[in-house]
């Protein structure tokens, strides 16, 4: 037996200064006596040979990898989106095998218990006319959804992925704080932080024969797969859409386990089916894994506020033509109140004890309950009854807090409504070592345990999602939780299979694309495409500009006043005399104007994170550091040196798109409306500067917005002159940068569009483009006007909008209720 | 008494509606009491699939879905409906604290239970404004149906009938401190200020006769749908029907259409569309007269 004290190679973590347990409560880490417990000495002397400068090293590795794949960010509550960071932990939190056992025993259990309740009340409902579920305790909770009452789920189950938050308490034992059955959240987020800790501590993770999580994941997938019928599209995710704060992990999940991720306006219900809105039209889904909560999922029998839902989705799920997973309804059993049946519920239903108790909680609904808990006010926290005990803790009340009035009020209210409130005991919770200010120090924290429904009974993932507060206020109720996660480890007790990570004799692998293109997404493709078109464009505006400004020449200034003069038309500038050094910068980086080159690099950024799924990292690093880069506060830098920054970022993109992402019909929409945007910005500045009367310097500033300076000087020995440069920027198809080049890959991408075939009669998207391409290729340039230019405007708008009415329409839904009874 | 009652509704649109999706509520339950004679409904445009179905508390429902281009939804119905109510004034009613105690302990979660209506639903939670003012009709120990009655009877005095003070989404503690609404509010209040004592309250939708009694005062609410209240009296006089907006204890001249816990849920014309434009306006016509 060693005491920290003896542990020299772990002085650089802070263990010799005094890594000390907090009072009263058990550390994970370290025991009563200060001595490293046995199941961690193999992973500490792991970080101890590597060293404090490599550990440091692999901590930086850690955050850069969950920076770069999104999983340390989520999104504001708050209106306008945002994204703020999640830190992983730096340790994970280690489980030996055996203590493991009984975690997932219990866990079993109490989803077996939760799944018969379920059952039970929206079935035939034996438990309430018993009176061992109180009618008014299932009547109470927001999520007793009265229109599947009777309904039975397809599949059978309520639940399929159920998970309990778990902490230990100060006798030693695991604790079931809060149970999650409504959409359980953060097996996701595990899966990440495994992956991105194993690949930074690879030596300890190997060494330890840590429990993987794939086969988990594997047998949730069947269970979800198997609900289907064959020639739909597959199971669903079904995301309350990009505004959510765990949006990340949805369009992860679906990417990982290979499902379609989709929202609720992706869905029509028809005929008491669901389909999805895709581009090659409506396709017939019955399986979601339902990340939505169940009130918003139907605007016409549930909550009739709700904008993300579906309308009709209940009657399909009461026809039995979908099943959720979990399905609606099964919010009910998280609601707090139902913890203090729980005990009794387990002997009645399964016939045994809890195998993790829960917090002793009292529904004041019941007259003695409430008595004591206005007897032991002081010693117990009050929360409403009906919300998720894993809500937050923002409306729980500690009695001891409470003034004079405010206790006086309270039980006031008690009296009249007690059905209203629960009485739980306060709690404290075990810690376990976080980095933090460089060194160890003890932190309260939560684990959930995720367990999913399969053909076999339930599979508990082997690890789990574990939060860590902020503070070291060991109060379960004080916890700010969501402060930082960490991995959990749990330490197999015989070598773990290497091998294979598929347990079943199926060997299917998880597949990395979707057979579907939702209409939704195809929408946020073409409109990256074009933001991110339009970024560019007006970087290059900005910068043949600005060059020119401080320029003596009267041609040069013309051409300066003529770029300045599109900027403000494109919205990129207020109305401003001169293209200034402060004007330059304000028409890259003022995110106010809608058409600053910030100003599309954010709408881009905003298209690109409502289909995250469907781009790999890199995509998403470069939009996010494109936004970034060209919004970077007010700092001097030269306006010259950002905009050649975002232009270099915009080539990384170009090429990801172009190199990088499978060219099927998702590409095809991504660069529609990158050659749409292209040819329409090119259009006008060969208007601007090529057809008005022009003079030498305009032209040299077209060749150079144009993007197509070396070609000319390549081609012709002249100084720019006006017909050669009318035929390069609009008519030559060779020019990349050239309006007929646009015109021409667009009859190719169109053509290959869903419902498209060779030998049928053309769509009006293909024959607008057909026909822009013809009257294009067969102009010549003395025959370029004003008129010319403008009809070929006109016939991409057209193109635009026809592609958009076939594929895209993405109307406005408005839910009403009319008043007709006065 | 026999009624015949015929009502038509239309709503208009700003722009070309492709696809929208209704649930109505407009034909009378069949109930104690309440014998549906006939019923009959259209819509148009004509509905691609149109069911007809009955939501959790019993009420009748039908789903339409409308798949061609309109800008106009009209729906017409006509019943005929025998009511011979004639609440229970007999029996002598417990006091409101025990009401309340029974309505907590009751094994009960069948659509007419107490349970359902005991608790704050979307629209009607339990402002402290309305508890106070409603436990003044419940001094301890008084009856439940007198402390009901005399609710009744102080809201109809306190408040002034006004169509134009409130909309659909107008919470009762708004219209509370106004004074003012129309029937919706009447009966979310009353139901608020109940509910708040912990007495279980529910919400009815339904039609009045457009003319009085002879020699009587014409009732507010008589062109359109109304909505009053029921006051669950314990088990054994079950749920007590009164109309705030008229202070009249409900006996034949009102039909019963839907039941819930307040307005969501019995809206009478609930939908979703697909739209550029705005929601438009919605005309009402009512008309219900004896045989």
């Amino acid at each position: 037996m060693s005491s920290v004290a003896e542990h020299d190679g772990l002085f650089g973590f802070g263990l010799k200064e005094g890594y000390k347990a907090l009072g009263g409560v058990t550390d994970e880490m370290v025991d009563t006596n200060g001595e490293i417990r046995q199941h961690w000495r193999s992973f500490l002397a792991t970080l101890s040979a590597l060293g404090p400068q490599e550990v440091e090293t692999r901590f930086e590795q850690l955050e850069r990898r969950l920076r770069a794949t999104g999983a340390s960010y989520r999104v504001y509550d708050a209106p306008g989106g945002g994204e703020r960071p999640w830190p992983i932990s730096r340790l994970p939190l280690l489980m030996p095998a055996a203590e493991w056992r009984e975690i997932t025993e219990g866990v079993v259990q109490r989803a077996e218990l939760q799944e018969a309740l379920l059952a039970d009340v929206y079935g035939d409902q034996k438990l309430v006319k018993e009176g061992a579920l109180p009618a008014s305790l299932i009547a109470g909770s927001p999520e007793f959804l009265r229109p599947l009452v009777g309904a039975k789920p397809r599949g059978g189950k309520f639940l399929r992925l159920y998970a309990a938050d778990l902490g230990r308490g100060p006798d030693g034992r695991w604790w079931v704080m809060a149970d999650r059955t409504q959409a359980p959240s953060g097996a996701g987020y595990a899966l990440e932080n495994r992956l991105a800790m194993s690949a930074a501590f690879g030596e300890a993770f190997g060494g330890l024969e840590v429990e993987r999580l794939a086969g988990f994941f594997q047998h949730f997938r069947e269970s979800l797969v198997s609900l289907g019928q064959p020639g739909g599209l597959g199971v669903c995710v079904l995301t309350p859409g990009p505004m959510n704060e765990t949006y990340f992990e949805h369009a992860y999940l679906a990417r990982y386990l290979g499902f379609l991720l989709v929202e609720g306006e992706d869905l029509t219900v028809r005929d008491e089916g669901v389909f999805v809105r895709t581009v090659a039209g409506l396709r017939r889904a019955d399986t979601f894994l339902r990340r939505l909560d169940a009130d918003f999922a139907d605007p016409l029998e549930l909550n009739a506020q709700s904008r993300i839902g579906t309308p009709g989705l209940t009657r399909a799920v009461r026809a039995g033509s979908v099943a959720l997973a979990n399905a609606l309804g099964a919010g009910l059993v998280e609601s707090r109140a139902l913890l203090g049946f729980l005990p009794a519920l387990a002997r009645r239903v399964l016939g045994e004890d809890l195998k993790l108790p829960n917090v002793a909680t009292w529904w004041c609904g019941q007259p003695a309950e409430r008595d004591e808990v206005i007897d032991r006010l002081d010693r117990l926290a009050i929360s409403p009854a009906f919300s998720p005990a894993s809500s937050s803790y923002a409306r729980v009340r500690l009695g001891a807090d409470l003034t004079t009035a405010e206790r006086e009020r309270l039980i006031g209210a008690l009296h009249r409504r007690g059905m209203d409130f629960v009485g739980q005991e306060v709690v404290s919770l075990s810690t376990m070592p976080v980095w933090s200010e460089g060194r160890l120090s003890p932190r309260p924290f939560q684990i959930r345990v995720f367990a999913a429904a399969t053909e076999n009974g339930w599979v508990v993932m082997p690890g789990g999602f574990c939060r860590v507060s902020t503070a070291p206020d060991a109060r379960a109720i004080s916890m700010q939780l969501g402060g930082m996660s960490a991995d959990v480890w749990v330490l197999g007790d015989a070598p773990v299979e290497q091998t294979s990570l598929l347990p079943s004799a199926t060997n299917v692998e998880v597949k990395r694309h979707v057979g579907a293109l939702t209409a939704r997404s195809a929408d946020n493709l073409f409109w990256f495409g074009r933001y991110v078109e339009r970024a560019e464009a007006t970087i290059r505006l900005v910068r043949a500009g600005h060059i020119r400004a401080a320029l003596r020449d009267r041609g040069e200034r013309v051409a300066t006043q003529t770029i300045l003069a599109l900027l403000i038309e494109w919205g990129a500038l207020t109305e401003t005399p001169a293209l200034t050094r402060r004007a330059a910068l304000s028409a890259l980086t003022d995110s106010r104007m809608v058409g600053s080159a910030v100003g599309a690099a954010r709408a881009a950024r905003r298209a690109a994170s409502a289909i995250r799924e469907r781009f790999s990292t890199d995509v998403m690093s470069a939009v996010e550091e494109l936004a970034d880069t060209l919004a970077g506060g007010r700092s001097r830098a030269d306006p010259m040196d950002r905009a050649d920054r975002g232009l270099r970022l915009l080539a990384a993109l170009a090429g990801f798109t172009q190199e990088n992402m499978a060219q099927l019909t998702g590409w095809r929409f991504l660069e529609i409306g990158r050659r749409i945007e292209r040819a329409l910005n090119t259009a006008d500045f060969v208007e601007r500067m090529g057809l008005n009367p022009s003079s030498q310097a305009s032209l040299e500033a077209l060749l150079e917005v144009g993007d197509s300076s070396i070609t000319y000087a390549q081609r012709y020995f002249v100084p720019a002159a006006q017909r050669p440069i009318l035929d390069l920027l609009l008519l030559d198809d060779n020019n990349p940068r050239s309006c007929a080049f646009q015109i021409r890959k667009l009859c190719e991408l169109v053509a290959a569009l869903p419902g498209e075939l060779a030998h049928e009669e053309m769509s009006p998207a293909r024959r607008i483009a057909e026909k822009l391409h013809a009257e294009t290729v067969a102009a010549d340039p003395g025959e370029v006007t004003l008129e010319f230019v403008a009809r070929m405007r006109r016939g991409l708008m057209e193109l635009s909008d026809a592609i958009s009415d076939r594929y895209l329409a993405n109307r406005d839904r408005i839910a009403f209720s009319f008043r007709i009874d006065e | 008494m026999i009624y015949d009652i015929r009502l038509v509704t239309i709503s208009t649109y700003e722009n070309d509606v492709p696809f929208a999706r209704h649930v109505l509520r407009l034909a009378p339950t069949p109930q104690p009491g309440q014998r549906v004679i006939s019923f009959s409904m259209e819509v148009e445009p004509a509905s691609s699939d149109l069911q007809s179905g009955k939501d959790f508390f019993g009420n009748q429902t039908t789903n339409v879905v409308c798949l061609e281009p309109h800008r106009r939804f009209v729906a017409r119905a006509a019943a005929r409906v025998e009511v011979s109510g004639a609440p229970d004034m007999a029996t002598p009613s417990p006091s409101w604290e025990d009401v309340a105690a029974a309505a907590l302990r009751l094994d009960d979660l069948s659509p007419d239970a107490p349970a359902h209506f005991l608790y704050p639903s979307r629209m009607i939670g339990v402002p402290e404004t309305i508890r106070a003012y409603a436990s003044l009709s419940f001094p301890p120990g008084r009856p439940i149906r007198d402390g009901a009655i005399d609710l009744m009877k102080r809201l109809h005095a306190d408040m002034t009938y006004d169509g134009d003070a409130t909309t659909v989404s107008t919470l009762p503690e708004e219209a509370f401190n106004l004074r003012r609404g129309v029937c919706q509010d009447y009966a979310h209040i009353m139901i608020a200020g109940l509910r708040a004592l912990g007495l279980p309250a529910a919400y009815v939708s339904g039609f009045i006769r457009t003319l009085p009694p002879p020699g009587e005062a014409r009732r507010e609410g008589a062109d359109s749908m109304h909505a009053w209240v029921l006051v669950w009296c314990g088990e054994e006089i079950g749920w007590f029907p009164v109309d705030p907006t008229n202070a009249l204890i409900v006996a034949d001249e009102h039909v019963v259409v839907g039941v819930g816990r307040d307005y969501a849920d019995v809206a009478p014309l609930d939908g979703v569309i697909v739209t550029s434009g705005g929601q438009g306006a919605v005309d009402v016509a009512v008309d219900m007269a004896p045989v």
